[in-house]
């Protein structure tokens, strides 16, 4: 079930969800608006490699706002810590910004329940957008679970300020733990290739 | 937990969930198929402010179809007013809409308890696309509460057809 925004009042209150800060008007009927913060990240160009971390470059968002450029994935985070250990979230860009043209997640918007910080929104605009530091641009909505509950401890835990991926650390995970397929399949060649 | 399609029926019934016109060979095993409007409205301006009016295009989906193109972004509308009274809803692209390359919605796919209207749908396509106006596009599932519901009163409340983003009411908190 989708908790409604007097649900999430209640546990914010009780302390089973996490919003801070916490302000009864951006309580929506099943959700709650967040709202973007001050900075940016974006890729250097260039490709990016899955098993290298790739260098960012910070952008402040002044008051007079920021353009974002057509088909340029801009990192950002969310001003708010939000997260319960009770309910799992997951996010949406507030209506009034996706209309404009502009995803705030690339097909994940599912969290994880235990993960308590700051959220990096993958901003990606169709048009040249003009964006405020401290707009309201997505909402969190919070559902129950069923089952036993295994509370979040990943990499992304406790984030604060837009992070990159780090999708380069399961590769050094696995890399200790085992050999990355294609050498294998090239060290069988090997063996089964020309005779001494 | 999500509602079935035979709970979504039994509630189109009971008038708890809002879809018109309706046709019960649309209901999918958790969902309902909706169709696409004829209307499409594009911006026309430089720079997308959210503090600024926006400017637009609008025109109508003939019966040859329209071929959307790529890195322009479109926003279309449901054929049907759909609504959950207390129930949440999720609209999605069918499987066959996003087999063709083609996102009906950007990262946005949530509708309030209360809000029953036809649905603006944020329309982008990774290559050329001909859609059809009248053509199914989309599923939207609906979801049961937890807690004391309270019904959408947004600024899109009454939406009949395409409605551009009115975040410019947010003003300096935009």
């Amino acid at each position: 079930m989708i908790l409604t925004g007097n649900e999430i009042t209640n546990q914010v209150r009780n302390g089973n969800i996490v919003i801070s800060p916490f302000s009864e008007d951006r309580v929506n009927p099943n959700s709650y608006n967040f709202t973007l913060a001050d900075k940016l990240d974006v890729y250097e160009e260039g490709e990016i490699d899955v098993r290298k971390q790739k260098p960012t470059r910070r952008i402040h968002i002044g008051p007079e706002g920021y353009v974002l450029t057509p088909g340029r994935l801009y990192l950002a985070s969310t001003v708010e810590v939000l997260g319960s250990d009770s309910f799992v979230p997951t996010y949406a860009a507030r209506s009034s910004v996706a209309r404009l043209g502009m995803f705030i997640n690339l097909s994940a918007p599912l969290g994880d329940i235990g993960f308590i910080g700051c959220w990096t929104l993958q901003l990606l605009a169709m048009n040249s957008i003009r964006l405020y530091a401290g707009m309201p641009i997505g909402q969190m909505m919070f559902w129950q679970v069923k089952g036993n509950i295994d509370l979040y401890d990943g990499k992304y835990q406790g984030a604060r300020g837009p992070l990159s991926s780090r999708i380069y650390q399961d590769f050094d995970q696995k890399k200790t733990a085992l050999a990355p397929p294609e050498h294998k399949v090239l060290g069988d060649a090997a063996v089964a290739g020309p005779a001494e | 937990m999500i509602l079935t399609g035979t709970e979504i029926d039994r509630r189109v019934h009971t008038g708890d969930v809002v879809i018109e016109p309706y046709d019960t060979t649309q209901l999918e095993p958790n969902s309902y198929g909706f169709h696409l409007g004829e209307r499409i409205a594009v911006y026309d301006t430089p720079i997308v402010d959210v503090r600024e009016p926006l400017k637009l295009r609008e025109f109508t989906i003939g019966p040859e179809g329209f071929v959307f193109q790529p890195k322009q972004f479109y926003l279309g509308h449901t054929v049907e007013r759909i609504g959950g009274i207390t129930c949440a809803s999720e609209l999605y692209a069918n499987l066959s809409t996003a087999l063709c390359g083609v996102f009906i919605q950007t990262s946005a796919p949530l509708g309030h308890t209360g809000a029953v209207i036809r649905w603006t749908l944020e329309i982008t396509v990774v290559h050329p696309v001909r859609l059809y106006a009248g053509m199914r596009i989309g599923k939207i599932c609906f979801w049961e509460t937890l807690g004391k519901n309270t019904s959408y009163s947004g600024r899109y409340n009454g939406s009949d057809s395409v409605v551009v983003s009115r975040i410019i009411e947010d003003g300096e908190n935009a």
